[in-house]
């Protein structure tokens, strides 16, 4: 069975009108997925209804193994006072019973995927006093204490630090070593080389397969639309220039 | 020394003391989410909605707890109807009811039901006269708030710190906040003999909300939420036995005070 495997399926926020249809793709474990996606293109509608927040229109989805969110907006509130381990604790919430403390196992594995993320030295620190990649970092290192066999990832390089995003692309590469599977939304079509399929999204699939297959100019164009699509070199890499609305 | 153990020869006095005790508990417990969950006006207009409940309680001849929570229950589905039906802004909604509730309470003690000088002592409480029924409310409410926070603490944390990435993590969110406002309306039914129908946020409120000031983590802010309660408590009942004042107030006026030392220190 696929990680994750999605079949004709469409949904959206009503269910006669899908914002995202014709989606179509299967993910192994340990493979990782770059999702392209202009904005409005449909990647949250995909996350979103993966996490059963969103219910599927037409077709069906089925994710193997636990799932977890690795937010792109902070909604969090920076003025809670919660350390950068109690949010990683958080990822125990879900299989300790309500009568039950949290383990100690688990208050073991948050300090472990804290110091898999690089922020061992931060683990006793208000989480709002950490930057906005070390944030990110954190809210990786509660997926990996959730122990997701599959991470969606919104965007986890955008707005990060130099130093955040090495060690964000060290872990993803383990986590994928250890059999996860990472679905990555991204508007670094640069990036997505080095992940191993990627899904090209437009309120529609426009395609999924290895970046050989899909970083091409005509699919690109699909995907972005009138957003501009611009060949540095030839072979070499796109870029995506955003017009902000 | 005197000056502290003469007032607890009066068995009212040892009653009030007890009271501030449990009370200490919720005030502590529930205050620091009532707090961090930003529901102190929610707090507020939901002591001041008792008001014509315990207005009606004495002639109707049911107990004020009762009444209470009853004109508690009527308050929140009043501002679930306004939020959810007539989608009108929750402070706006609440800010509707509290003058509501509070004008409809006062049009009843003043020409329904002549209440007259006991009016003062339902919206300011009166920590000096509580019988055996009002102890036994808070010694509840203080057990439900301790099991409630072993119990729903995570939910309430996971849910206030990250609305929206509660649900991912696996903890049921919408049943944890309304189970939060369900305690905090039997909060408010219990403070509402020691400090009245106005007044419910200087047991509720203001001991957490200096506690907040003070305190790294939401464990921290409670312990002290708690002995911050239990000491203003404690010191405005002294205040109040030996220079005659109301006690209620004369807590509210610690819990300010404290609130204001509390926010100088720290800056």
């Amino acid at each position: 069975m696929s990680a994750v495997r999605a079949e004709h399926l469409a949904a959206g926020y009503r269910a006669d009108e899908p914002v995202l249809r014709d989606v179509e793709f299967a993910a192994e474990a340990g493979q990782t997925v770059a999702v392209l996606a202009p904005n409005g293109g449909g990647k949250t509608t995909l996350f979103r209804t993966l996490l059963g927040e969103l219910a599927a229109a037409h077709g069906t989805f089925a994710v193997d193994g636990t799932l977890a969110s690795v937010p792109q907006h902070d909604q969090a509130r920076l003025d809670f006072p919660v350390s950068a381990l109690d949010v990683a604790l958080m990822g125990a919430y879900g299989r300790t019973p309500w009568w039950r403390r949290i383990a100690r196992a688990d208050r073991e594995a948050a300090r472990e995927a804290l110091a898999r993320v690089g922020l061992a030295d931060r683990a006793r620190d208000a989480f709002g006093s950490l930057s906005g990649g070390q944030r990110r970092r954190v809210a990786i290192a509660r997926a990996i204490v959730q122990d997701a066999r599959v991470l969606l990832l919104d965007e986890p390089f955008a707005g990060v630090d130099r130093a955040s995003e090495e060690r964000i692309l060290a872990v993803l590469d383990e986590l994928a070593g250890e059999g996860r599977t990472l679905l990555i939304a991204s508007h670094d079509v640069e990036q997505s080389r080095r992940w191993d399929r990627v899904l090209c999204l437009n309120r529609r699939q426009i395609a999924f397969g290895t970046p050989e297959d899909t970083l091409t100019a005509p699919t690109l164009a699909a995907t972005y639309g009138d957003e501009l699509v611009v060949l540095r070199e030839p072979r070499m890499g796109l870029t995506i220039q955003h017009h902000d609305h | 020394m005197a000056w502290l153990t003469d007032p607890l020869q009066a068995e009212f006095m040892q009653r009030a003391l007890l009271e501030v005790a449990l009370l200490a508990v919720p005030a502590g417990l529930l205050g620091t989410w009532i707090v961090l969950r930003r529901l102190a006006f929610f707090t507020h207009a939901a002591g001041s909605a008792t008001f014509p409940g315990l207005v009606v309680a004495g002639p109707w001849g049911i107990p004020a707890q009762l009444a209470a929570f009853g004109a508690g229950l009527v308050y929140a589905g009043g501002l679930s109807a306004l939020v959810r039906r007539a989608r009108v802004a929750p402070d706006a909604a609440t800010g509707l009811l509290l003058v509501g509730a509070l004008a409809g309470g006062t049009i009843l003690a003043s020409d329904v039901y002549e209440a007259g000088a006991g009016v003062d002592r339902l919206l300011f409480g009166t920590l000096l006269g509580l019988d055996d029924a009002d102890l036994a409310v808070s010694a509840v409410v203080a057990a439900v708030a301790l099991a409630a926070t072993a119990v729903l603490g995570r939910a309430w944390l996971a849910t206030g710190f990250d609305p929206g990435g509660a649900r991912p993590l696996g903890v049921r969110a919408g049943a944890g906040d309304a189970a939060l406002l369900l305690v905090i309306a039997l909060a408010v039914v219990a403070v509402l003999p020691a400090v009245g129908a106005l007044l419910v946020g200087t047991l509720l409120v203001v001991p957490a909300a200096t506690a907040r000031l003070l305190g790294r983590s939401v464990r921290e802010i409670q312990l002290l939420a708690v002995a911050l309660a239990l000491a203003e408590g404690a010191g405005g009942l002294l205040l109040a036995y030996h220079l005659d004042l109301p006690p209620g107030p004369a807590v509210a006026v610690l819990a300010g005070g404290a609130f204001a030392v509390a926010a100088v220190a720290r800056r």
